[in-house]
């Protein structure tokens, strides 16, 4: 069948391959980053971090003289991260809905633009947000620690990446729900599955323990193990309990918690994108 | 050659806990050849939008072959060379109109010089140059409409589909975007557009789909379907002005043409309608009795008429199936 050629002068587009792909994915991140900051919700966020993070200063003049700086890293450590997943939660779970919602995506999606693009570039633009955000919490932070007498110390850095790559996947996790159900349902289900990658691991101590109802139920053993196997291990990502005891942490294990991480969030996004080719948008 | 081809295009929504069937769209099938306008018209759920989605792969028909340009419906090179704005062009409203281009333009792989020069001039075009540097948060509907009909024309498209482009605009915003649209015809694009407002589209128009529940009660070329007698004309008469008698002959011999009929009587003003075939009779008639032919044209419907009596034709024919399943029962 003849395809019909347009008689007028063309403007030039570039349609195919992977450059004009990732451009149009890049476009998507960069108005999905524009969003966020054109939002005072965001700020907001930011904002309560920030105060919190100066309170953790108020609360380490409680503690003895040795220990102020302790408390303020530990207090970061805890809240940086946890702000940030909170934010990928709530952000992330509201990404297309919003979009439809706001009928956006209607003027969007049939331009030459296919339907992976568009999510990747949601999914992308978020964790460049999330990443602009846990920097500014992080020199927030390390300006607290210094006027306590701490120092942003390099193992202190690479907790803060490893907690950058459970963000991503909390974030991976939210782009899935967000194309598959409501944003009530995929903000309980994704800070469902966040409590679990968190707890997981003491479900595996209590299968490995000699008794208890992980062990001698048959219906909690299996769902024990179907936990395991299928939510991620977020303790990976967590060296509160390292960095209490001074230890370093390889850079083996770094790359290993890293490739663990990132593949969970690539399996996570590539099942988003599985649902929302298919998804009628009425 | 049909730059947009539907063919017995069907959609079905299921809908509730039980999932209830809706069928939204059914067997609709129609051609817009290059250059022409096709105005999709039908009453609000007879499955306008829907069809328009499904055309632009927003949902999935049931049943049914979309084609685009000779080729697949969603090659996204075809879907380049379209322009569409939703019935609501809702967009980013924390953008601004040179923002909202941008973005329309990067996901099109146009350049960034072309980009550059193309925004401002789309902008002055639409009359929206004044507020390029407002977010669209602040943008009355006929603002929002006009930076909608933009994005459309930012890859300078061939197809050009608007789904109720004149909804909710005042008088002058629906001239200015009536004028636009007669100038994208002028210019030789394919429209395909849907509205409410017929009398704008009666103009605009090559052809029409008239959809009723979900199904094309008729279609064809406007001039076609607005004439539903081709036989009838309207004459109108001035009667001779020198006495009444004299009026009133020149009237009742001018009625009694066989196949006449009196419309409109006003003082020496007659106006009759007439198979076309008495015409010369009528010419004749009229100069033996001293009357003036000053008009004769065709009887046409207005788009509105033919509108409503197919909606009426499709509900009666659904009343008697009705009626005449509950006899059979």
């Amino acid at each position: 069948m003849s395809v019909i050629k347009s008689t007028r002068e063309q403007i030039p587009m570039r349609i195919h391959g992977i450059v004009p792909a990732l451009s149009r994915i890049a476009a998507v991140a960069g108005n999905t980053v524009r969003e966020a900051g054109r939002n005072r919700i965001f700020y907001g966020v930011v904002a309560i971090a920030v105060l919190m993070l100066l309170f953790s200063m108020v609360l380490s003049d409680l503690a003895l003289v040795d220990q102020k700086a302790r408390l303020v890293q530990d207090f970061g450590l805890f809240m940086v991260p946890i702000i940030c997943v909170l934010t990928a939660v709530i952000m992330g779970v509201v990404l297309l809905h919003k979009e439809i919602e706001k009928k956006t995506l209607y003027a969007i999606l049939p331009k030459p633009i296919r339907r992976g693009e568009f999510l990747l570039g949601k999914f992308f633009g978020l964790c460049a947000l999330l990443f602009g955000e846990l920097v500014v919490l992080a020199v927030c932070w390390s300006a607290v620690l210094a006027l306590r007498g701490g120092e942003m110390s390099p193992i202190l850095m690479t907790a803060l990446g490893l907690a950058y790559i459970e963000i991503v996947l909390v974030t991976a996790i939210a782009t899935f729900f967000s194309a598959l159900s409501s944003p009530i349902l995929s903000g309980i289900m994704t800070l469902g599955l966040f409590i679990c990658g968190r707890v997981s691991y003491v479900i595996t101590d209590l299968m490995t323990a000699t008794k208890g109802v992980f062990v001698d139920v048959a219906f909690m053993r299996w769902l024990g193990r179907a936990l395991v196997a299928l939510v991620p291990d977020l303790s990976t990502f967590n060296v509160a309990d390292e960095l209490l005891l001074g230890w370093t942490i390889p850079t083996d294990y770094v790359l290993s918690a890293a490739g663990y991480g990132l593949s969970y969030a690539a399996v996570f996004v590539i099942a988003g994108l599985l649902v929302f080719e298919r998804r009628d948008l009425t | 050659m049909a730059i947009l081809k539907v063919d017995n295009l069907s959609k079905t929504f299921r809908t509730g806990l039980l999932g209830r069937k809706v069928e939204a769209v059914r067997g609709v099938s129609f051609e817009v050849p290059a250059g022409s306008v096709l105005g999709y018209l039908g009453p609000n759920g007879s499955g306008k939008t829907t069809s328009i989605k499904c055309i632009l792969g927003l949902i999935q028909p049931t049943a049914g072959r979309i084609e685009l340009f000779g080729g697949r419906h969603d090659d996204p090179l075809a879907r380049a060379r379209v322009g569409y704005m939703p019935e609501h062009p809702y967009f980013y409203d924390y953008l601004k109109p040179t923002e909202v281009l941008d973005y329309v333009g990067r996901l099109y792989g146009i350049p960034r010089d072309i980009r550059n020069k193309r925004i401002p001039m789309l902008l002055e075009r639409l009359d929206v140059a004044h507020a390029m540097d407002r977010t669209l948060r602040g943008f009355s509907k006929g603002m929002l409409q006009r930076v909608g009909l933009a994005q459309t024309l930012m890859s300078d498209p061939d197809l050009l589909i608007y789904d109720e482009p004149l909804s909710g605009l005042d008088p002058f915003g629906r001239k200015q975007v009536r004028d636009l649209l007669l100038e994208l015809r002028a210019e030789g694009k394919t429209i395909f557009v849907t509205s409410h407002v017929l009398s704008d589209i009666e103009h605009l128009c090559d052809s029409v789909v008239i959809l009723q529940k979900g199904v094309a009660v008729a279609q064809g070329p406007l001039d076609e379907l607005l004439l539903p007698d081709k036989r009838e004309s309207a004459a109108t008469l001035v009667l001779p002005a020198t006495d009444d008698d004299a009026r009133e002959g020149a009237a009742t011999q001018l009625a009694s043409i066989e196949g006449t009929a009196v419309v409109k009587r006003k003082d020496d003003v007659l106006v009759l309608s007439l198979p076309t075939g008495k015409v010369e009779e009528l010419t004749a008639t009229a100069a033996n009795c001293g009357a003036r032919l000053v008009e004769l044209a065709p009887q046409r419907d207005s788009l509105e008429e033919l509108f409503v009596r197919k909606a009426l034709d499709t509900d009666a024919a659904a009343t008697s199936g009705a009626t005449d399943q509950g006899s059979a029962a």
